[in-house]
């Protein structure tokens, strides 16, 4: 197994002893996310998300299966995320490691069994067909705090997404095309979104977005999961030093704040690229209304 | 017809990296090469005089399978012999390159992987060439499809190579040798013939004069685009010595 090059003592007790001192390795505040720059790219539910020198590209797919024989009204929701030499040379292609499992573990929980997806809209006929949703996690560039990259980008990616129109007719499923049928949004009942911290100094000092190297020089961390409505949905504490219960309390605040934030900057871009849409895309085309001529007065 | 676009060391962590986009089959590839790196729990299929060379493509909406693991083998053959690998500090050493599938449409299960074929080779030359890792050649390959009707089309995309009676991939080193061949479908060795011709042509730009133009102003040659690609960011990344002659 390779791993990831380890912290120097001297980087180490640097990176404490600022934070002692209220100071971070890039000059933010403790509770500061690094410059978040989302991007849309030409098919629906390609997100392409940097956080910091994070960069992750998620991809969101639909395809029509048969539902799970003990579940006939549900939909299949899958998060898929494969680490490869790409995202850092740490990674072996083809293996799995504990990182790995430990994102997927948090996505899977803040997402999709908090049911942000509503798996039931994604039944078409009742145990014979039904939606499969896929989101595959790619990373391309790894810098720390990987589970919030991820999983900004997959909601931002369900959010966005737009599977193609099925109706049944005589028993039978048809699947439009995307020229032939404006496509559906995904119906998505909340917003949930992990936020992580890092402990130092025996909780003492406690940073949220940590970079690789903080990541490293951590004592512990603690994973948020909320949304924005301030329903907590998943809350994490699995190794590391121990936290003070206070500690959980007064973070617990900071993340619904910070989820809001981030929230409100998905929204953001996900009106400007719809909007950006709307004007050349198939919306247009598929639009009844004939262009009225305005007459100048 | 739009020629396709590409850049290098887009990645930070990796050695070297490229992203290559081809508009006419709407594929966007992203390809990062690490090396030379230890490969430990390998040591066994390591050779003692020679780097190896590993190659894993990254599906984009689906996990890998057979059929990725094919085009790997496919990949191998071609970009494993270009590297130098007897060079200082490769034997024993891996080079590993991984290709993301990162825009285009997804390869159905058991399909061939043929038209994503030219994309991969060149996304995983230039993020060789990112890496600085030492090469013998350069390569240039065309995907090439033959209509019912006879005719020689470039680049069919996804739905069109459905279509098609066969379809051919070959690469060419920059000199015009022949270093893969690689086709599907039902032909003859004079349509064959035909459409070495014109992938040559396609690669090399058309130096004869013989051999006719079918796109007209498709006068750039891969093998070009290649080699400008290059040269730009060799071009960006001296600039601080440009600027001090």
């Amino acid at each position: 197994m390779s791993k990831e090059a380890q912290l120097s003592i001297a980087e180490r007790d640097f990176i404490l002893e600022a934070l002692r001192q209220d100071v971070r390795l890039d000059g933010r505040k403790p509770d500061e996310y690094r410059p978040l720059n989302i991007t849309f790219g030409e098919e629906y539910g390609h997100v392409n998300l940097q956080l910091g020198k994070t960069h992750i590209i998620v991809r969101i797919s639909a395809e029509v299966t048969k539902p799970r024989d003990d579940r006939p009204f549900d939909g299949l929701f899958n998060i898929n995320m494969e680490l490869t030499n790409m995202g850092s040379p740490a990674w072996d292609n083809g293996r799995s490691n504990d990182l790995e499992a430990a994102v997927t573990h948090t996505l899977d929980r803040v997402i999709r069994h908090s049911n942000a997806l509503d798996t039931e809209s994604l039944c078409i006929l009742k145990g014979v067909s039904c939606w499969s949703i896929r989101a595959d996690v790619h990373v391309l560039d790894y810098d720390g705090n990987l589970t919030d990259a991820a999983c900004i980008a997959t909601m931002a990616g369900l959010q966005h997404f737009r599977r193609p129109d099925a109706v049944v007719r005589d028993g039978k499923v048809i699947v439009y095309g995307v020229e032939q049928r404006v496509p559906v949004a995904l119906n998505i009942t909340h917003k949930p979104l992990s936020v992580t911290f890092h402990t130092y100094n025996d909780s003492k000092h406690v940073i949220v977005d940590a970079t690789l190297k903080e990541e490293q020089a951590a004592e512990g961390d603690l994973v948020i999961g909320i949304n924005n409505a301030g329903d907590l949905c998943y809350a994490s504490k699995i190794a590391g030093a121990p936290v003070d219960a206070m500690v959980i309390v007064t973070k617990t605040s900071i993340a619904w704040e910070k989820v809001k934030v981030l929230n409100a900057a998905i929204d953001k871009v996900l009106q400007a690229d719809l909007a950006k849409r709307a004007k050349v895309g198939m919306a247009d085309e598929s639009r009844a209304e004939n262009d009225r001529e305005v007459q100048p007065e | 017809m739009v020629g396709p676009t590409a850049s290098l060391s887009v990645l930070s962590r990796a050695d070297g990296s490229a992203s290559y986009k081809c508009p006419a089959t709407g594929y966007n590839i992203l390809g990062a090469v690490n090396g030379p790196v230890e490969l430990p729990g390998r040591r066994d299929a390591l050779k003692p005089e020679d780097a190896t060379v590993e190659i894993f493509i990254k599906p984009g909406t689906t996990t890998g399978g057979v059929g990725e693991r094919a085009t790997e083998t496919i990949l191998k053959s071609v970009l494993g012999n270009l590297v130098l690998g007897r060079e200082k500090g490769f034997p024993r050493r891996g080079v590993v390159l991984t290709l993301n599938i990162v825009g285009g449409e997804n390869v159905e299960r058991g399909d061939s992987y043929l038209t994503l074929l030219p994309a991969l080779l060149h996304a995983g030359l230039l993020a060789m060439i990112s890496a600085s890792i030492p090469l013998s050649m350069t390569l240039s390959a065309a995907l090439l499809g033959v209509t019912t009707s006879g005719d020689i089309v470039q680049n069919p995309g996804p739905a069109a190579a459905k279509s098609v009676v066969s379809l051919h991939v070959l690469a060419f080193s920059s000199k015009g040798h022949l270093l893969l061949n690689e086709s599907r479908g039902r032909f003859d060795f004079d349509t064959w013939e035909l459409v070495r011709a014109r992938a040559l042509s396609i690669c090399q730009g058309a130096h004869d004069g013989d051999v006719a133009m079918g796109e007209g102003e498709n006068a750039a040659s891969v093998n070009a685009f290649i080699r400008e690609t290059a040269e730009d960011q060799i071009y960006s990344d001296y600039a601080h010595k440009l600027d001090s002659i």
